[in-house]
C-alpha cells in the first residue's frame, strides 16, 4: 500500500482508491492535483484533504448539505467536463458525486465553510474540482455556527 | 472608475497591448473577447478570490482547536 506524509496524522498508509485528481489543481493552488481524501470516524462529519505532494497542505472540509441542508448545484459547463459529467442535467450530490465545502479556522474569527467554491469529487473516475457557483448568490464565509445564518 | 457604454462588437484599448472585445450581450451575462499579452495574467475575481480563501484555509489549525470544531459540530 502507498505511504503519505500527512499533516494532521503522521504518515498513513492509503488506498489508491482513495486518491482524487484535481486536473487543474485548485485555485491558489494550481501545482496541487493529487489529493487524499481523508475520513475518519473520530473526526466525523469533518474530512480532510491532503495533499499527496505537499504534506503540510491539508484542507478542513464538511459535506456541504451538512452546512447547507438545501444545497443547490449549479456547476459550471467547464467543470462539469473536468469532472467528466454531462452538462445537461445538473448531477445531484450523491454517492457517486461528493460535495464539500473547505473549512478555514483561525485563531481570531468564527469558523467559515466556502459554500460559493465547494469542491466535487466525481468517485467514478476519482476527478475532482473546486468549482465556482455564481448562481445561488453563496458565500466564500459562511458561518459554521452562527444563529440561523441563511446559506445564501 | 471609468463606465463606458459599449455594444456588441466595440472593444475597449487598455495601454498599446489589451484589447477587450464585448462579443455578445445578454440579459444577464455578457461574453468577452480579452486579448492581451503572454506576460499579463487574466483572471477572473472570483478565482482570485476562490485562491485567497484556500490560502486562508491552509494554514495551520492546532489539534486543541480542530478537537473543538469536531465537539462542536457534533453538538450542532
Amino acid at each position: 500500500m502507498p505511504v503519505s506524509h500527512t499533516r494532521y496524522f503522521g504518515t498513513i498508509d492509503y488506498r489508491d482508491e482513495s486518491v482524487v485528481r484535481f486536473p487543474h489543481g485548485l485555485p491558489g493552488f494550481a501545482e496541487e492535483t493529487r489529493f487524499l481524501l481523508i475520513d475518519q470516524p473520530v473526526n466525523e462529519p469533518l474530512v480532510f484533504l491532503q495533499s499527496l505532494s505537499r504534506p503540510d497542505l491539508c484542507f478542513l472540509a464538511l459535506p456541504v448539505l451538512a452546512v447547507c441542508p438545501g444545497y443547490q448545484l449549479s456547476i459550471p459547463a467547464e467543470d462539469l467536463a473536468t469532472l467528466g459529467l454531462p452538462e445537461q442535467p445538473q448531477p445531484e450530490i450523491g454517492a457517486e458525486l461528493s460535495c464539500l465545502a473547505i473549512v478555514s479556522l483561525a485563531e481570531d474569527r468564527p469558523p467559515v465553510a466556502n459554500l460559493l467554491a465547494p469542491v466535487l469529487i466525481h468517485w467514478k473516475n476519482r476527478r475532482a474540482v473546486q468549482a465556482i457557483q455564481a448562481e445561488f448568490g453563496y458565500s466564500y464565509e459562511h458561518p459554521l455556527f452562527a444563529e440561523a445564518a441563511p446559506c445564501s | 472608475m471609468l463606465v463606458i457604454r459599449r455594444r456588441a462588437g466595440e472593444s475597449i484599448l487598455i495601454g498599446d497591448d489589451i484589447r477587450i472585445e464585448i462579443i455578445e450581450t445578454g440579459a444577464a451575462r455578457v461574453k468577452l473577447g480579452i486579448t492581451a499579452p503572454r506576460d499579463v495574467p487574466v483572471l477572473r475575481n472570483e478565482i482570485r478570490l476562490a485562491g485567497e480563501a484556500n490560502q486562508a484555509a491552509a494554514r495551520e489549525v492546532t489539534a486543541a482547536a480542530l478537537s473543538r470544531l469536531v465537539d462542536r459540530l457534533r453538538r450542532t
